[in-house]
């Protein structure tokens, strides 16, 4: 009785998570006359129609984004898997504080770093400062995320290959990496789920001319009817159901800490 | 169990001088583990601790302090401050309770269209602050779908712009908390050691005794941590505020007012400062009390 008074409940709060997502797809395909000619002074009549408007409005926020998360997933596994490893296998005075100290920015509320990194480096291009935003908020989870595999992997292993006489280029190549494979899969997705919907930071560093796809949902939701403003979400949702998704598959526990809402 | 973790890694550090190749001096791997977690140190050097210093710097060389005794002192900005303490407090506390049966049910029922449920939780994590904005306004705006639907039922206008209001924010905040709450207590009630709680009942105790002397106690952690965790991501979420406070205001929709609008940098640099305080403070205490048993 109680178990299933449990799962009714759980599934009510799934339900009301889910609703407004429905009603927003829905919003996106429906044809309702009201709506006029999309209430956007153009004719955005068809489905197909929609998303092309939608495209040509923000398609070059949409490209930036897909920029900055090229060019900081790979700079965020290359700055923390190797600390993570540092951590694990190699520790040094100081190390544990090092840890706590990278994965501290988790929680720093993203204004207060926009604010303080423009207070610092305003002049900086601000495509490398709004990267440098996104690598603040990436890197802890790649540590975590590493970290945690290699906790589970049984360090002899390393020493095993070395007594086999593999050397450290070797044990790096043919032991850790393969080991570490699925964690730096997950790292990778964790950091684009994260960068990809990253507002906080990325609103205030951004310009006209330089900003990425939330910036442009902001936009489209202050100024956009609500069809156009649901095929956007739709376009920022794509990517994100199969990435989240896949994040649960492998465990990633870390994006309940990662995503600043 | 909770010497586990922690013996393996004193193992680690144990096994590392032990399978050097060659006897060079006992710090080598040490020396080489600084190497390759220097380019971390650095870019935390020079993207987070600078420029935090930096704003540290300007708010206490401001003369007496001035904009912290702005800020605090009663007014706008100490509303705001305030608003968001309250506002994220309960929001938090909330999420936590609403959470526990959903947690429960998720790690230690199977039943079919579990992963679907779990799927459902989860996906809400990955979003932007704007867009649960939208979302609350889709449900609770002037034409949201919940008063159109009590239009329709009731004939009148309930709930009309709720998104717009405080309770707006609330709802608004609980639509992420909720699912961060429930897949951190899923993680902890999944470890939870049934058979503690079965040896309990047959001594006798009953359901509220175990509840309060075995379970509370045992979850302690998992709850602090995950109060620690909605209350810190509401605290400074930006995105949500900035769509829905119109009749009042949050300390992250502050910041950006100041800056934007009256370029009015001290007095959103001592906010930024607090909020930061406040959220760091929070999230380290609870990484203390259950550091104890993982590393952080």
């Amino acid at each position: 009785m109680s178990r299933r008074l449990g799962i009714l409940w759980t599934a009510l709060i799934a339900t009301i998570l889910a609703a407004p997502i429905a009603i927003t797809i829905a919003g996106a395909f429906s044809r309702s006359p009201w709506y006029g000619l999309r209430s956007e002074g153009t004719p955005v009549q068809g489905t197909g129609e929609l998303f092309a408007y939608v495209l040509g409005l923000w398609g070059g926020n949409l490209l930036r984004s897909l920029q900055i998360v090229a060019v900081v997933a790979p700079l965020a596994l290359l700055l923390g898997a190797p600390a993570a490893y540092a951590f694990r296998r190699r520790p040094f005075p100081g190390s544990r504080w090092v840890e706590a100290a990278a994965v501290t920015p988790l929680a720093v509320p993203g204004i207060a770093l926009a604010l303080a990194l423009i207070e610092t480096a305003g002049g900086a291009p601000r495509f490398a400062l709004l990267a440098a935003g996104h690598l603040v908020y990436t890197v802890p989870l790649v540590v975590k995320t590493v970290g945690n595999a290699l906790e589970s992997h049984d360090p002899r292993l390393e020493a095993a290959a070395r007594t086999l006489g593999a050397g450290r280029i070797a044990i790096v190549r043919r032991l850790v990496l393969p080991l570490l494979a699925p964690a730096l899969v997950l790292s990778a997705l964790l950091v684009f789920a994260v960068s990809w919907g990253e507002f906080n930071v990325s609103f205030l560093l951004a310009t006209p001319s330089v900003q990425t796809f939330p910036a442009a949902l902001y936009l489209t939701y202050t100024t956009n009817s609500f069809p156009v403003a649901a095929a956007a979400t739709l376009v920022f949702l794509l990517p994100v159901v199969p990435a989240v998704a896949a994040i649960q598959a492998l465990g990633g526990a870390e994006l309940q800490r990662g995503a600043q809402p | 169990m909770p010497a586990g973790p922690g013996r393996r890694r004193r193992e680690v550090t144990a096994a590392a001088p032990r399978g050097r190749r060659s006897g060079r001096g006992a710090g080598s791997g040490a020396w080489s583990g600084f190497l390759l977690a220097l380019p971390l140190m650095l870019f935390l050097a020079v993207l987070v601790l600078w420029p935090f210093s930096h704003l540290v710097a300007a708010a206490v060389t401001a003369p007496g302090g001035a904009a912290f005794r702005e800020v605090l002192a009663a007014g706008r900005y100490r509303n705001a401050l305030v608003n968001s303490l309250l506002i994220s407090a309960a929001a938090g506390g909330t999420a936590v309770l609403l959470s526990l049966t959903p947690a429960w049910v998720l790690a230690r029922e199977r039943f079919p269209g579990r992963r679907l449920l779990r799927a459902a939780m989860a996906l809400p994590l990955s979003f932007s602050g704007v867009l649960v904005g939208f979302l609350m306004v889709v449900m609770l705006g002037r034409i949201g779908a919940v008063p159109e639907l009590l239009r329709w039922l009731t004939g009148r206008g309930l709930l009309a712009g709720a998104a717009y209001t405080s309770a707006g924010l609330f709802a608004a905040y609980l639509y992420f908390e909720v699912p961060r709450a429930v897949l951190t207590l899923e993680a902890a009630f999944r470890s939870f050691p049934s058979d503690l709680d079965a040896a309990a009942r047959t001594l006798g105790a009953g359901l509220g005794e175990r509840l309060l002397r075995l379970r509370l106690p045992l979850l302690a952690p998992a709850l602090s941590s995950s109060f620690a965790l909605t209350f810190s991501a509401s605290m400074g979420s930006f995105g949500v505020a900035l769509i829905l406070a119109r009749r009042f205001t949050v300390a992250p929709v502050e910041i950006y007012t100041e800056l934007t609008g009256f370029s009015n940098d001290a007095v959103a640099g001592a906010l930024c400062l607090l909020l930061a305080l406040i959220t760091v403070t929070v999230d380290r205490l609870a990484a203390a009390r259950t550091g104890r048993r993982k590393p952080p």
